[in-house]
């Protein structure tokens, strides 16, 4: 829920603003980012890590299991390492078998646990797991970098940055799977738990695991390979590995099937816009930390790699408002007369989007303690949400759909563009897909991921039905019934609804997933098609065995020192 | 087999939408499964039964002709639970205040339920779903049966069904349980009319719509 603001602050942005695709498509990373929330938290209560088991052979065959010991609960992720031949490595959508499999476990596995565990995982979602499990995974080896770094340190050789730098990570995460998938334990098990209060808390530490254990992994073939010459990477080229993803539309309908949810992730971030330009003053400290901030992002962009044409253009569009952000806070006076509310107002009008939306991340940096609390709003209760008001007249409907979906009324959806596109769920691999509406029979199969245009239908008919409760409305008419629920949630949670076409002809689907990829907290976003992107996660983070006493938090943008390297 | 809350509401919800439900009541007969699973009871068992046996049938035959009356009848042979759970919700504001509703020939009650409780919950009223052997109330988040027997709760149809502000809580309370049993032939029945939501798939589609076809072997 939006917050009241005290006298003579600044309000959040207008879901209007935000609530656009293309905005959306341009989010970066920040302090309220899932991954960041998750190292925060394993430092501050200390959370301690062991490798209980590493039983691996020369080929990289076996099992390993990394337990991290929280507070109250122990988690562990069981990783299962396989001998893939390359013509099994197969694009993502019809693969059957991987590089790498994981499971996390609700504590410590037993010798029971992992012979059952064995059986399942490495099969994904042709096996089964149990409530001990949390989150079902798979990975890939990234065969450009992967057999670059074995050969070098067995032959006792640092692997090359500029290779490392090229790719990134060792492994890519394909799919990993949480809350009951496979028959895992669902999130209300778990979400009562400090540590998982949070959004994807199981998967940020799935996957920050799954980065340790491939660390090791390289490591250890390097030596089985040359036991007399091999050596471990240094520390801080290690740390430049993060763990890649490669996302699919599967993700793209989680941001309409949760609006609540994902109300509250948008809301934390724009109250935390809103705090920060709120200030009246700004001290010479945090001055300072911009404006290193700022450095510090401006290489990330540089050292952001894409061959999308699309990505290109937004990557040199980003590059172009860092370096003009530099020249504009170069001198500036970022100290008095609401600073930051001054600077966020030049910037809507000289940064494009990328620019304007890595500031917003940017201003938060040097305020952790005015925005993390903040990261505690980020949740939702969707087990009650759902619940329609029918005693809500049908002239207050009328006026909420006018007001959450007016750029929809104004649409004309009789034009083939406007609805040129259909969200369906295939019969082979139960995964959603985009097709065009013109061009496939898929029509009949639609799923209700068009809440503007349902919209429009509604308020077609709400225009017609005589006052009186909603009620009477939805027993004449079910067919609106999951758009009343919609936008009776969007007038309670501000940026439930996402304020664009999401069938139009020209929508591009990757904007839907970077949107959630960077409150997961991701970097260098690699869009591969308009529908699929990978990404990386956790590059330049601490391993576990570095958290208490490296620095847990200010690791996402290259530091300047290295700027060099 | 046991399964995950989630795994359960998913293929509930598909099952609906597929077997000819609008998508809003889909969303919610996959809640109300789940929470009947969630308090121990055959609920996605039950769904199975009630789609196949109105499978084919129109809403118009489905659903309460007159809400405003006191006895809600349908012009079918029988009233669904999900529509008509549906519509009890959507009168919670109405059930709160006093109004007693009676239900004619009504598919398993027992999935009218979820609907009476969520409405108790919204609106803070304790609310009472009875039928002759059974009487389940909702009061202050909390769920009591009183049943002599399961079956009196499973029963496949009632004659008639009421519900009403409830005065007293009858019969013991429930503790949630966090996963659900479904049977072989439940799966395969919610299975099969899930499958009417999927498209089939083409070689085009393979590709296109998913967005892949460069190689990840990189």
């Amino acid at each position: 829920m939006q917050e009241t603001q005290p006298a003579g602050a600044i309000a959040p942005r207008d879901p209007n603003v935000v609530m656009q695709l293309s905005r959306m498509g341009s989010f970066h990373q920040s302090r309220l980012s899932f991954m960041r929330i998750l190292l925060r938290r394993l430092k501050r209560e200390n959370w301690r890590f062991e490798r209980h088991a590493f039983q691996i052979d020369a080929n990289g065959v076996g099992h390993a299991v990394y337990t991290a010991h929280g507070p109250d609960h122990s988690y562990s992720l069981v990783a299962f390492a396989h001998d893939l031949p390359p013509e099994m490595r197969s694009d993502r959508v019809i693969a059957t078998a991987w590089d790498a499999t994981f499971t996390l476990f609700d504590g410590i596995p037993t010798d029971d646990d992992i012979t059952r565990l064995g059986a399942n995982i490495p099969k994904q979602e042709a096996g089964r797991v149990t409530d001990r499990e949390l989150s079902v995974s798979r990975a890939n080896r990234s065969v450009r970098l992967f057999e670059h770094v074995v050969s070098r340190l067995a032959a006792g050789e640092q692997p090359e940055l500029a290779t490392v730098n090229q790719v990134g990570y060792l492994m890519r995460t394909t799919a990993v799977y949480g809350s009951g998938k496979l028959g895992a334990a669902d999130r209300e098990y778990t979400a009562d738990r400090p540590e998982f209060k949070a959004p994807f808390q199981i998967e940020m530490l799935s996957v920050y695991l799954t980065r340790a254990f491939v660390l090791d992994l390289v490591e250890y073939l390097a030596q089985a390979r040359a036991p007399d010459t091999a050596v471990k990477i240094d520390p801080d080229l290690r740390r430049r590995f993060g763990i890649g993803n490669s996302t699919g539309l599967g993700m793209a309908p989680y941001l309409l099937n949760h609006p609540a949810l994902i109300s509250n992730w948008i809301s934390a971030r724009e109250n935390a816009l809103a705090r920060v330009r709120s200030l009246p003053t700004a001290s010479a400290d945090a001055v300072l930390a911009f404006r290193q901030i700022a450095a510090r992002a401006q290489l990330h962009a540089r050292a952001w790699h894409s061959e999308h044409p699309l990505q290109i253009k937004k990557i040199a569009q980003l590059q172009s408002d860092m370096s003009r952000l530099e020249g504009h806070i170069n001198g500036a006076d970022l100290q008095t007369d609401y600073p930051w509310n001054r600077l966020w107002l030049w910037a809507e009008g000289a940064l494009s989007l990328e620019g304007q939306e890595q500031l917003v991340s940017l201003l938060m940096e040097p305020y952790g303690a005015m925005v993390d609390d903040l990261a505690d709003t980020m949740a939702a209760d969707e087990t009650t949400v759902y619940r329609i008001d029918g005693s809500m007249s049908v002239a207050t409907l009328k006026e909420l759909t006018e007001d959450i979906y007016g750029w929809a009324l104004n649409i004309d959806w009789t034009s083939r563009s406007a609805q040129a596109r259909v969200w369906y769920v295939s019969e082979e691999k139960l995964e959603p897909r985009l097709g065009e509406r013109f061009e496939e029979p898929i029509e009949p199969y639609e799923q209700p991921l068009c809440p503007g245009r349902d919209a429009a239908r509604m308020y077609a008919d709400l225009k017609g039905f005589a006052d009186g409760p909603v009620a009477a409305f939805l027993l004449k008419h079910p067919e609106h019934r999951h758009v009343v629920r919609r936008a009776q949630i969007a007038a309670r949670y501000p940026y439930a609804e996402i304020r664009d076409n999401t069938i139009d002809a020209t929508m591009l689907p990757i904007d839907l997933l970077r949107a959630k990829l960077a409150f997961f907290g991701a970097c260098h976003f690699d869009p591969r098609s308009d529908r699929w992107v990978r990404i990386n996660m956790f590059q330049h983070a601490p391993f576990p065995h570095e958290i208490a006493t490296g620095n847990a938090d200010d690791w996402t943008y290259p530091y300047l020192e290295s700027a060099t390297l | 087999m046991n399964w995950s809350l989630n795994e359960i509401e998913s293929l509930a919800k598909k099952a609906a939408r597929g077997s000819g439900l609008c998508w809003g009541l889909a969303e919610e007969a996959g809640k109300a499964t789940r929470w009947l699973c969630a308090m121990g009871y055959p609920g996605a068992d039950m769904l199975a039964g009630l789609l196949e046996q109105n499978d084919g049938i129109a809403y118009e035959l489905l659903r309460p002709q007159d809400t405003s009356a006191a006895n809600w009848t349908t012009a079918g042979s029988s009233l669904c639970p999900l529509i008509t759970g549906a519509a009890l919700c959507d009168l919670a504001a109405d059930l709160a205040s006093g109004r007693e509703i009676t239900l004619g020939h009504t598919s398993c009650p027992l999935l009218l339920y979820p609907y009476v409780a969520a409405a108790a919950d919204m609106t803070g009223a304790a609310l009472s779903l009875s039928w002759p052997g059974a009487v389940l109330t909702r009061c202050q988040g909390l769920s009591f049966v009183d049943a002599d027997t399961d079956a009196d709760l499973l029963i496949p149809a009632a004659e008639s069904v009421s519900v009403a502000v409830s005065a007293e809580q009858r019969g013991a309370s429930l503790r949630r349980v966090y996963r659900g049993n479904v049977g072989a032939q439940s799966a395969d029945k919610l299975g099969f009319f899930a499958n009417r939501t999927y498209a089939p798939d083409t070689p085009e589609s393979r590709l296109a719509g998913a967005g892949a076809g460069l190689s990840d072997n990189d």
